[in-house]
């Protein structure tokens, strides 16, 4: 599918992370945890890119800095060529928690960007309405986010940030809350939107098999300080369907991002800088060659 | 308990809800009339006070006369206490100048202040509505700082992907996700309002439920003052019933826990 990957949608540029814990010079002086490291990325247009990565590797706060909730330390990051300063509309984020408003019913709650950004209530009633019902769930409109089932929140989720037209989704283990089967159901259903609205989607998550199915390309990161060790194209045909997890390709492409990861062979030690302050930092191990 | 205990027929649950204070009432109608014991009169001539009271317009009288005071005082109170905790609850900067002082104003008995506001605001409305404001400020206040203090951070980071701006933060999302939190802290304050203004007006006042216990209590006129009492715990099963069903509608987002 990838409708226009050419064009450019998202970009980082050596983007880097470190938290830094105060601590008084008795002690030591204060303490350096990157989280990020050298981290560059293009995204094209209208792609699916999946990332992967052991835990703790700085994965989802990647994709908060590119929504902007949180501030990298070094490099910068693009969106539609211009930098990335703080949140805007032009994203949208879905978090694993749902992070549905309880006291706003459904309607409501897929009209709230809408409210944030000025939208007539007649005109954002028609747009949430039509998202609601994109998603499958016009008959519970009215209800309450607590009368629903996991991965119907997660639907309305994804209704919502669609509803104020995003050009990028940047989603954050959406599905891991979900049970197998309806997760199975909500890949399908995320697919047939992502085709229908053509938007840019970065997708975070812990299983290689729902990067490999959903993405154009999986990107596999290195443990903490997290970079991108490879990304991994994915050429299998669209429209897929969960039965594409059966074929011999999707195997292939599944295996090849499973090695990736059980070698991203990294790991952290302490060094000490010219300076004297203390930092802990990757050492990349030999790269393996398919 | 289980279901079918819960749920028992409609009579047997009127039943349920009503033998024991039936038993009450017979018991305080026939059992005075063999003791006549002036301190407990029959609830027969204490509805006969009643009826007089409430046919000479007295009993209203007070009635209102004590009801606008609380409802003053609580609507002040609550209203600087919904903001100031909302404030606090999210600036933890702020509350670390504030915390202690409240802390010491919070836990100095509310009565004891009285003497004070008397001397600056004589014993007319003033000095009772200051009281009620300072006694129903702070269950508010306290509830209030916890809910915003409890606010889900994926909430607020999901509202602010949006780019929404403070002001929005505090009205869309903080205040809502608050509120119920905010309302069990305002029902506190309205029971808490309920007798602050009984102390006050038994102290000095000319009129109110409470200065009507207290000088029909001076006077022995027993049956008279019973009226008050009886009046007084009325209206604050009323109040408390109508707050419950307000928190209740108010909150119907939540989902129930048995």
């Amino acid at each position: 599918m990838a409708a226009d990957t050419n064009v450019v949608e998202i970009s980082t540029a050596g983007l880097g992370l470190v938290y830094r814990k105060r601590q008084s010079a008795r002690r030591g002086g204060d303490i350096y945890f990157p989280a990020l490291k050298e981290v560059d990325l293009e995204v094209g247009k209208g792609e699916f890119l999946s990332l992967v990565g052991p835990s703790g590797c700085g994965k989802s706060t990647f994709l908060y800095i590119l929504a902007g909730l949180h501030k990298q330390t070094s490099g910068a990051a693009y969106i539609g060529g211009e930098e990335i300063t703080g949140p805007s509309l032009n994203r949208g984020i879905i978090m694993q928690a749902y992070a549905l408003f309880p006291w706003r019913t459904i309607q409501k709650n897929v009209e709230f960007g809408l409210e944030v950004k000025g939208v007539p209530k007649p005109e954002r009633q028609r747009i949430a309405r039509e998202y609601i019902e994109l998603v499958g769930l016009q008959e519970f409109a009215d209800h309450f986010p607590y009368e629903l089932s996991g991965g119907m929140k997660q639907r309305i989720a994804i209704a919502r940030a669609l509803a104020y037209d995003p050009d990028v989704l940047l989603m954050d283990e959406p599905f891991a809350a979900v049970d197998e089967q309806t997760r199975g159901f909500l890949h399908e259903e995320l697919l047939r939107i992502w085709e229908r609205t053509q938007k840019t989607i970065i997708f975070v998550t812990h299983s290689i098999d729902e990067a490999v199915l959903l993405s154009d390309r999986v990107a596999v990161m290195t443990p903490s300080p997290g970079t991108i060790r490879k990304i991994v194209d994915i050429p299998l045909p669209r429209p897929r369907t969960n039965a594409l997890v059966n074929t011999e390709e999707f195997r292939k492409a599944r295996n090849k991002v499973w090695q990736l990861l059980q070698t991203a062979g990294t790991a952290t030690k302490e060094v000490k800088k010219e300076d004297g302050r203390v930092v802990l930092d990757t050492v990349l191990q030999e790269e393996v060659v398919f | 308990m289980n279901d079918n205990e819960r749920t028992g027929s409609l009579p047997q649950r009127i039943f349920e809800n009503s033998i024991v204070l039936i038993i009450i009432v017979v018991v305080w109608l026939f059992v005075p009339l063999y003791t006549k014991n002036l301190f407990l009169p029959s609830l027969f001539s204490i509805l006969e006070s009643f009826r007089d009271l409430a046919l000479n317009g007295e009993l209203w009288l007070d009635i209102v006369y004590s009801l606008r005071i609380v409802f003053a005082g609580l609507l002040i109170a609550a209203s600087v206490a919904v903001v100031l905790g909302m404030l606090l609850g999210r600036f933890a900067r702020l509350e670390r100048y504030l915390d202690p002082t409240l802390q010491i104003m919070r836990n100095t008995p509310v009565l004891a202040i009285l003497p004070v506001f008397i001397l600056f605001l004589g014993i007319g409305d003033s000095s009772k509505i200051a009281i009620v404001i300072w006694a129903t400020f702070f269950p508010t206040l306290l509830n209030t700082i916890q809910g915003a203090k409890n606010v889900d951070a994926n909430l607020i980071r999901s509202a602010q992907s949006m780019g929404i701006s403070s002001g929005g933060l505090f009205f869309k999302v903080i205040l809502p996700a608050a509120s119920p939190f905010i309302l069990a802290g305002f029902r506190l304050s309205a029971g808490v309002a309920m007798i602050v203004i009984v102390a006050a007006e038994m102290v000095g006042a000319q009129h109110g439920l409470g200065f009507m216990i207290f000088n029909y209590q001076h006077s022995y006129q027993t049956s008279r003052m019973y009226v008050g009492i009886l009046t007084l715990a009325i209206i604050g099963v009323f109040l408390n019933f109508g707050l419950v069903k307000l928190e209740k509608h108010l909150t119907r987002w939540q989902e129930k826990t048995q």
